[in-house]
């Protein structure tokens, strides 16, 4: 069996300078996953589907102790779908595979569930904490409204977490060294079955919001920024300590900050 | 003595700024292993200078640099200028064959210079790892330096011949024990703001083309705290610097940031910069006293080189470190080497390298200057000259009709006394500049 670490090699400068390239801590943090949770025996493999430049980032994962590393040779404005596409012939029985959530470059999150549906097997996106057991793991996902859904993890699944949720080791100098060496095996990419015909710019979509109430500019200002409310909000009590957290705990739902 | 093929290398080059890299590339070059140990994600990803290289010592390491070497601008123009508050004098030198091959200075970045360099290296042979901080030197029982610390798990490496070119205030170079005790007055502070103009404006305003490019020093300028300023153009930014003596610049609690706002606002200067965006602040350290400071070059199993060895040259009209850094880079790496191939890399089978760096400019140049840096940091060039010279200037030139033109001499003679300075002291600085200038 394998585990892989999938890791998205992206520029973050508008000049192109590949000096600054790298992977996100979304994705260092799946790399320092896949490692924790390799069983005796079995591989850890990484994956980068982009230009030769990812080769980079790989050889800093095998620093890291890998067993393999894969380069799809995919353009680097491949679509989520056909990264996936790729990914997925590459890594097929893989037991376990880590991504981070988001990519650097503005990232939208699909490539982790597109891929689990090319393998065929289970999710668990955007996770926020991961607790690895002898046999299935405890994960927490974030939902909206501050929710949270805990999950166990016991069979073949694509996971990815955020950057928060775990730290990469830092590479051993005989790793680095023996890195340098190390081959990467090199595929082509594939196309995807679904695929994006048209690409345009981002461009959020705007949407219509009521004015602001109040007659002088300043209320106006001060409606759309909230500003001043917070102090208005504030109180100052005298508490035993349980009583304490119940009422920070209610004035926290009062406004809205807890579902 | 660790067998020399038992070592993870036969020598390892710690610091792949300029010296570094071309130590990596002779000792490379001659066949052996070399493993090149740089803290920065890439090489000179962490360094800073003015902005000038003289890469002619690359003929020999690589031909034909010019053809690859990341340059922004070809310097064409040399300027020294003297300020005083409100005035300023240049001596101005225009070559339009320093435009062609072989060139003689260029603006680069430091970032892609570095980097480039350090390219030639592993294009030699090196092996050159990165985010790696070497924290101190192994030594074996009898005390030769064996090998690094770094900050890396399992992070030992051993080597017969460790080349320190760590830079300036080297602690390598300390912990081995080549230098004495440190003291401030033997170094100055550079500061240095990069400023973004359009290319056609900076083309305009320094009366250049192309890729030509322009090169000003300045003396004065700098608050009353002891240093120097420069001007280099680059493409499209401009690196406008100071140069400050530390302990005068802690004296006068002066801070770095407000001597460079006042330079930028000099009648002479503002003009040239007018418009521009800063993009960059920056500060590094310079071994300024050269060779009054210099350490001892080598020890058993290693030697040091570049700003480690205090060989960069800060000389009033020159500030030279990287090419005394390549081509102490280069004697160190090619001594070491083979001293490997002897299997003497004891302090005695290293000091070809120290013999190398007297026979070249990089040592005989610094002897032969060593009195300038006192000199032109002294309190009366920096404080009373300027104002002296440039007040001479300006009485020479100045048309006071229907007042007949005053002679020179008495004009030198009047500026001098207002400026507070002997004769005996003027004539004592003429010989020690002519001699030192030599
Ligand atoms: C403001 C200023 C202006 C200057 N202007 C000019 C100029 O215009 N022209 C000129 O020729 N010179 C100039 N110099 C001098 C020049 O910058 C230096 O002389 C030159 O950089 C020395 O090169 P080096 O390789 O010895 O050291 P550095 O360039 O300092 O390189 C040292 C390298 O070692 C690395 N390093 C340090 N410690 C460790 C460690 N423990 N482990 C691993 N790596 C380490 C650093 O990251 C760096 O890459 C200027 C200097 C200053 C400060």
């Amino acid at each position: 069996m394998t585990v892989v670490a999938c890791l998205k090699w992206v520029i973050p400068r508008v000049d192109d300078d590949d000096r600054f390239a790298g992977i996100s801590a979304a994705d260092q943090s799946a790399l320092e996953f896949a490692l924790l949770s390799a069983r005796p025996g079995e591989d850890v493999v990484a994956v980068s589907a982009g230009p030769l430049g990812a080769e980079r980032a790989l050889r800093d994962a095998v620093a890291c102790g890998l067993s393999r590393a894969i380069r799809i040779d995919l353009d680097p404005r491949a679509s989520s779908s056909a990264v996936a596409s790729s990914i997925a012939s590459a890594v097929a029985g893989a037991r376990l595979v880590w991504c981070g959530d988001y990519s650097l470059d503005r990232g939208t999150g699909s490539m982790p569930g597109f891929l689990a549906a090319r393998l065929g097997i289970g999710q668990a996106l955007g996770l926020i904490d991961v607790t690895i057991g002898d046999d299935s793991m405890s994960v927490v996902r974030r939902l909206d409204g501050a929710r949270r859904e805990i999950m166990r993890v016991t069979g073949p699944a694509v996971l990815s977490v955020e950057g928060s949720t775990a730290r990469l080791r830092r590479a051993s100098l005989r790793g680095v060294l023996a890195a340098d060496n190390a081959i990467i095996d090199v595929i082509a990419g594939m196309s995807s079955p679904i695929d994006a015909v048209d690409e345009k710019p981002y461009r959020p979509r705007a949407r219509a919001l009521a004015a602001p109430s109040g007659t002088s500019a300043l209320d106006r200002v001060r409606s759309l920024t909230d500003a001043g409310t917070a102090t208005q909000r504030s109180e100052t009590v005298v508490l035993d300590p349980p009583e304490a957290a119940a009422r920070i705990v209610g004035a926290l739902r009062d406004w809205g900050y807890l579902g | 003595m660790n067998r020399p093929d038992a070592n993870d290398a036969d020598v390892i080059v710690v610091g792949a700024g300029p010296a570094g890299s071309c130590a990596a590339i002779a000792a490379a070059r001659a066949g052996r292993r070399v493993i090149l140990i740089e803290r920065g994600p890439f090489p000179g990803s962490k360094n800073m200078y003015g902005g000038v290289v003289y890469p002619r010592i690359l003929d020999e390491l690589v031909p034909r640099w010019w053809e690859t070497a990341p340059v922004q601008r070809w310097v064409v123009r040399r300027s020294t200028m003297i300020l005083s508050e409100t005035g300023a004098l240049s001596v101005d030198y225009r070559s339009n064959a320093w435009g062609q091959p072989p060139y003689n200075g260029a603006t680069a970045y430091r970032p892609d210079f570095d980097e480039w360099l350090s390219r030639q290296a592993v294009a030699a042979g090196a092996q050159l790892v990165t985010s790696t901080t070497v924290t101190g030197l192994l030594r074996d029982a009898s005390g030769r330096v064996v090998g690094v610390r770094t900050d890396r798990p399992d992070g030992d490496l051993t080597a017969s011949v460790v080349i320190a070119c760590d830079g300036v205030n080297s602690f390598l170079a300390k912990e081995a024990g080549l230098y004495s005790a440190t003291d401030p007055s033997n170094f100055t502070l550079g500061v240095k703001e990069t400023l973004a103009l359009p290319k056609h404006v900076i083309d305009e305003r320094f009366g250049v083309r192309d890729d030509q490019g322009v090169d000003i020093e300045i003396l004065g300028g700098t608050s009353g705290v002891n240093g120097g300023g420069f001007v280099y153009t680059n493409l499209d930014t401009i690196a406008l610097g100071v140069v400050l003596k530390l302990p005068k610049l802690a004296a006068q609690k002066k801070r770095p940031e407000e001597i460079i706002a006042t330079l930028k606002a000099h009648p002479a200067i503002a003009p040239l910069i007018e418009g521009a965006e800063v993009k960059e602040y920056s500060a590094h350290v310079i071994p300024e006293a050269g060779y009054s400071m210099m350490p001892t070059m080598v020890t058993d199993g290693m030697v040091v080189a570049g700003d480690a060895a205090a060989l960069c040259l800060a000389a009033g009209i020159w500030l030279e470190g990287v090419n005394f850094a390549m081509a102490s880079g280069m004697c160190a790496g090619e001594a070491a080497a083979a001293a490997v191939a002897r299997n003497d890399v004891s302090a005695k089978g290293l000091a070809p390298y120290t013999d190398k760096l007297n026979a070249t400019f990089v040592l005989r140049d610094h002897k032969k200057l060593r009195k300038v840096p006192g000199l032109v940091l002294s309190d009366r060039v920096q404080q009373r000259y300027p104002a002296f010279v440039t007040s001479v200037v300006e009485r020479v030139f100045r048309v006071d009709n229907p007042q007949p033109k005053p002679g020179l001499r008495r004009i030198v003679r009047q500026e001098r006394k207002r400026a507070g300075i002997k004769l005996s002291e003027l004539i004592r600085d003429g010989w020690t500049g002519l001699r030192g200038f030599g």
